[in-house]
């Protein structure tokens, strides 16, 4: 019984998972999925989605600029992260696809501090939603 | 629409009124100054629960508690390691890790779907002539469907609205979505307002404000009139314009919302669909709107909308590498 319940739910969560107001699969490949670890330059608070500038050292050691899309402002202000929270110099590492275009741009599906720590509710880095845990594990 | 489709659609709403009524809920909500309901407020309709029922729940109207535990445990640990594989297009339309997401952890109704009519939890089929003007639709010069989801990628009209940061229509603005889900209702003698998160933009509602606009008068938003029963606002909404379809909907749609604040901290908000062009029968969506301490924050969608770009751009470069592997 508990297995098909598993399976149930599994089966019920896509319904209410909606996606972004914008196609992120027109924007970003699926058959290019990209790491990157950089240092912060700035983080753009912009509607309809923030977006984080980071320095990348490449294979040469030449500094190149990346642009990756993460979440609306408003959802990242009620979890407790404001402008502050991703100062210019912090080092992340970043799992996402890179975008259509060839620019240098990609998602940021999945953003994690350089100790391994993962951006979530509750990081500790934003020194905000008092108690929560911190930020995750990641394992 | 024919003069018969419109008196036996008029039938149906009325109808559909009087069940309504027969359920109502026994909480009186305080009055306005002025003596109307008072149904002001900021709430959020941010919910687990999905518009129609999964098919594992068929003949399963509401969860049990186990259930539901079972179900809000999962929402509670989403996460990009679950269920997501890497290096499809599903993974990559997910966007990002449940960090940048506000859609909720919790159900917000024991029920298995918001849908509430037809019995079975699920939107009603399509007609024949719907079927046929859905085939059409990718034909048209400007894509007027909803959702995230464009037909193509060559100019911004192939986009939906949405996406482009205009309206999601009706009953769409009102409905829950990933994030921005908070509404502010206002009222004042003669006046509901309604401010909308999700795009921004505030539906302004007469109460027994005459009739509708003449039938050539066509608007995204359609043309809305309010009054009361009791204590719930109907609020009529008819002239919709035929870019913004709702599932399919047609400009024929004659949409009805009912708002009745329910308990201290819960307003029922209603809509019923009677479009029959376009569904074979009407069919109704019962959404709690939970009163909230948050802020509504503005929603300037098109200040920075560098996903546009990248989703046009990105179609020029595929395009010219598939012109490329087909050069001889």
């Amino acid at each position: 019984m508990k297995r098909i319940l598993a399976i149930a739910f599994a089966a019920m969560l896509p319904a209410t998972a909606a996606h972004a107001h914008h196609a992120f699969a027109a924007e970003f490949d699926a058959n290019q999925p990209i790491t990157l670890r950089g240092t912060v330059t700035r983080v753009e608070w912009i509607n309809p989605h923030t977006w984080i500038h980071i320095d990348v050292k490449d294979g040469d050691g030449k500094v190149v600029e990346w642009m990756i899309e993460g979440g609306t402002p408003n959802t990242l202000l009620r979890a407790g992260v404001d402008r502050k929270s991703l100062p210019p110099g912090t080092e992340i590492v970043v799992d996402g696809y890179r975008a259509k275009s060839g620019l240098n741009r990609a998602n940021g599906r999945d953003i994690t501090l350089a100790d391994g720590r993962r951006l979530s509710l509750g990081s500790s880095l934003t020194g905000a939603a008092a108690g929560e845990s911190g930020a995750d594990a990641k394992k | 629409m024919t003069k018969h489709a419109l008196f036996t659609a008029a039938l149906v709403v009325a109808a559909f009124a009087t069940a309504h009524a027969q359920n109502a809920k026994t909480y009186t909500p305080p009055k306005t100054a002025w003596g109307e309901p008072d149904l002001q407020g900021l709430y959020t309709n941010k919910t687990i629960t999905p518009l129609e029922r999964p098919a594992q729940f068929a003949g399963e109207a509401e969860l049990t508690d186990e259930q539901i535990a079972e179900l809000e445990g999962r929402a509670a640990t989403r996460s990009v390691d679950n269920g997501r594989s890497k290096g499809t297009e599903a993974d990559v339309s997910s966007a990002y890790n449940e960090f940048w997401w506000d859609r909720g952890k919790k159900v917000t109704t024991k029920r298995s779907s918001l849908i509430i009519d037809p019995p079975d939890g699920r939107v009603p089929a399509l007609t024949a002539d719907a079927q046929r003007r859905q085939a059409e639709e990718y034909k048209q010069p400007i894509f007027r469907g909803g959702g995230a989801n464009g037909r193509g990628s060559d100019w911004t009209t192939d986009r939906s609205l949405f996406e482009r940061c205009i309206t999601r229509g009706l009953p769409g603005a009102m409905s829950p979505s990933a994030y921005n889900n908070t509404y502010r209702i206002v009222q004042s003698p003669g006046y509901v307002a309604i401010q909308i998160e999700m795009l921004g933009g505030t539906r302004v509602i007469p109460i027994n404000g005459g009739s509708h606009v003449g039938t050539k008068l066509r608007e995204y938003m359609g043309d809305s009139r309010g009054h009361w029963e009791g204590n719930t606002l109907v609020v009529e909404t008819t002239n919709f314009s035929n870019r913004t379809l709702y599932r399919g909907s047609s400009e024929n749609m004659n949409l009805v919302e009912r708002f009745t604040v329910i308990e201290p901290n819960v307003l029922d908000y209603e809509f019923t669909i009677v479009d029959p062009t376009t569904f074979v029968k009407p069919w109704t969506a019962s959404i709690p709107y939970i009163r909230t301490t948050d802020q509504l924050f503005e929603y300037a969608c098109h200040e920075g909308n560098y996903g546009m770009e990248g989703i046009l751009r990105g179609a020029r470069v595929e395009e010219a590498k598939r012109a490329g592997e087909t050069k001889p």
